[in-house]
């Protein structure tokens, strides 16, 4: 499914981040191994009438400059405030470059949708959209050009648009574009924001949880929404941390539901062992994809078993930052590169999975870690993180650290 | 830049029938017009009836392009500006009005749905990308079907680019021509009819709309006997060639 060629060096060089649980790494990183569960908020507005907590961003945002107006919505201020954090070595990388070799890849699947819904709620009171309002604004590709025209950045620059495996995705197709000399350096991850169209539609599909999501309990009653960002500078850098490996797979099965057979879930983590080179005991540490809807958790934690059949130790960060959708495999990989440039020596502190607790027989057995845990890491290394996503697009990458 | 071989190609839009009405629309092309969909009577009934306009168009052009014998097993790349969006609008209108919305509607609202319902009919579990850029959706795209055939090991790429007409809410927003067309190219490692794409800037602007999207472009190109395509967007000059056929400096 995935060449065999081994891969030249792929660097994530830079990273900028922004969720409910922080707008730097700084701030993010003790929240992270501490598993705060704090930073939740309870809103009313996306489902009118009903009160949900959503893993929202509480923090002022950057404003969008008055010259790229027309894009001007939440999901580019994150955006901005995850670009912020990258922008200096985004910057030195036009100069040792030229921006046409300087890329943009980004997943999403909201876009700017929140600006569409006020734009219409308008419309429905007065006959017509805000004046406002852009098209650009809830497209897709209105982030990459955001992005793009922020950083003067002037390579190929597209959105990734597959649903909850987008952001995931974006890197992969980030190493592709420097691995065929058509970038020397990307702008790649993703961003996500809440909007009462994913609130409701999750809503319609039963799948939101009524308190904090549970994921691997046999309690959990869905996921929690969150929003946020996560932007990486992707290099040919030898040094530092490295995207290792990837694997792609689609479920061919249903539009929202994962196959119950989870063998897209197992055929991706399993390309990305391939693609990198590595045994499954070489893998410290996998974020789980862990919406705590039952259906995922049961799929996920069934291929988890098949391929790591002497255990890993894994994690949901989704109970401290919730679902951030298109944004989601980019938060993600973040959380793990954080861990990965934080740890000491052969030891690595990892997010805690935070459940009730409460065992489901029906699942296979993980290894959730606990509160405090650490790993011991071999060399290089290596963890993993996967993303399923709606149309059963899925995505799993490897991140490492070759420093012993 | 990567040299690829286009094995097949398929296109749909109004009004234009076959191989030979393609090769007439080549000599005198022109803007397509709003038209129903195409007939997609080789899905099963169920997923015919789950398929919006846009899906259709691709599902129609990925089927024709596609040997019955390779369709489960190539990766694909969707690319498409706007993706269902008259899914969505409903989806917004129910929201403004503050009516509920329908969960399946949801679900076939993301802008995977056509690549969705691509490997669900086809049980096609290969990689598979899909592309928004704006107006550069279909440039963009084959950007990424090259970057799909370089890390894939199957030697074959599916490229399917489309969208589907603006609804009336948002029309007057429309920087583009009506939408209502699918493209599909399969795209191979293998010889066979080459071309290479180059990529520069040019800071002449952008030429005046021709009517007609980028996609068709390509294929009024691919029949014509021209030797090079340029296609200029946001200051960079995209210009495919066939066979060894220099690229103009």
């Amino acid at each position: 499914m995935t060449r065999s060629a081994p891969h030249p060096p792929c660097a994530l060089a830079e990273l900028g981040v922004v969720t409910a649980l922080g707008v730097s790494i700084e701030e993010t990183w003790p929240r992270l191994v501490a598993g705060d569960q704090s930073r939740f908020v309870e809103r009313d507005d996306l489902s009118p009438g009903v009160v949900r907590r959503f893993g929202a961003v509480v923090a002022d945002l950057p404003s969008v400059p008055a010259s790229l107006r027309h894009l001007a919505c939440r999901n580019n201020e994150l955006a901005l405030a995850a670009y912020q954090q990258i922008a200096g070595g985004v910057d030195a990388a036009r100069r040792r470059f030229g921006d046409h070799r300087v890329g943009v890849v980004v997943g999403t699947s909201t876009s700017g949708i929140a600006s569409a819904e006020r734009a219409f709620r308008e419309r429905a009171r007065t006959g017509r959209l805000s004046a406002d309002f852009d098209l650009a604004q809830m497209e897709h590709g209105g982030l990459p050009e955001f992005l793009a025209r922020l950083a003067g950045a002037r390579g190929p620059h597209y959105a990734i648009a597959t649903a909850c495996s987008a952001g995931a995705k974006a890197l992969v197709s980030a190493r592709a574009l420097l691995e065929l000399d058509l970038c020397d350096a990307v702008i790649a991850g993703g961003v996500d924001s809440l909007c009462q169209l994913t609130a409701q539609g999750f809503g319609a599909l039963q799948s939101i949880a009524r308190g904090i999501t549970n994921p691997m309990s046999r309690n959990r009653d869905g996921l929690t929404l969150g929003e946020g960002a996560a932007l990486f500078l992707v290099t040919r850098d030898g040094d530092g941390i490295q995207l290792l490996g990837a694997g792609e797979s689609s479920d061919a099965h249903h539009m929202s539901a994962p196959d119950p057979a989870g063998g897209g879930a197992e055929s991706c983590m399993r390309a990305a062992l391939a693609d990198a080179g590595l045994a499954p005991e070489a893998i410290a540490y996998l974020n789980l994809h862990g919406t705590g809807t039952p259906q995922n958790d049961a799929v996920e934690s069934n291929a988890v078993a098949r391929v790591f059949g002497r255990g890993v130790a894994c994690s949901s960060t989704k109970p401290l930052v919730g679902h951030a959708l298109g944004a989601s495999g980019a938060i993600e990989a973040a959380f793990c590169w954080m861990l990965l440039a934080r740890r000491e020596g052969e030891s690595m502190q990892i997010p805690p999975h935070r459940w009730d607790g409460h065992t489901d027989p029906e699942l296979a057995s993980l290894e959730l870690a606990k509160p405090g845990a650490q790993v011991l890491a071999s060399t290089p290394a290596a963890v993993m993180s996967t993303s399923f996503g709606f149309g059963g697009s899925n995505c799993t990458l490897i991140l490492g650290d070759a420093r012993s | 830049m990567m040299r690829v071989s286009v094995e097949r190609w398929a296109a749909w839009a109004s009004g234009v029938e076959g191989d030979a009405g393609w090769r007439a629309w080549a000599r005198s092309p022109r803007a397509p017009m709003p038209a129903d969909p195409p007939d997609v009577s080789f899905l099963p009934a169920l997923q015919r009836r789950r398929c919006d306009a846009l899906a259709r168009s691709m599902l129609y052009v990925a089927h024709e392009c596609c040997p019955d014998e390779s369709v489960a097993s190539i990766p694909t790349v969707f690319a498409s500006r706007h993706g269902p969006i008259a899914t969505t609008v409903t989806l917004l209108r129910d929201l403004a009005e503050q009516r509920p919305i329908s969960p399946t509607r949801f679900s076939h609202s993301v802008h995977n749905t056509p690549a969705g319902l691509f490997s669900i009919w086809s049980a096609n579990r290969q990689p598979s990308a899909s592309v928004s850029a704006r107006r550069e959706s279909f440039v963009q795209g084959y950007v990424e079907a090259l970057c799909m055939l370089h890390r894939s090991s199957t030697g074959r790429v599916l490229f399917v680019t489309g969208d589907e007409p603006i609804p009336d809410e948002l029309a007057a927003l429309n920087d583009e021509g009506a939408g209502g067309y699918a493209v599909a190219l399969l795209l191979s490692g293998n010889d066979g009819d080459e071309i290479r794409l180059d990529r520069r800037p040019d800071e002449r602007g952008e030429p005046p709309a021709r009517g007609w999207p980028d996609a068709l472009e390509f294929v009024r190109w691919w029949l014509s006997d021209e030797p090079t395509l340029a296609i200029r967007r946001g200051g960079i000059r995209w210009t495919w060639a066939r066979g060894a056929a220099p690229f103009p400096s």
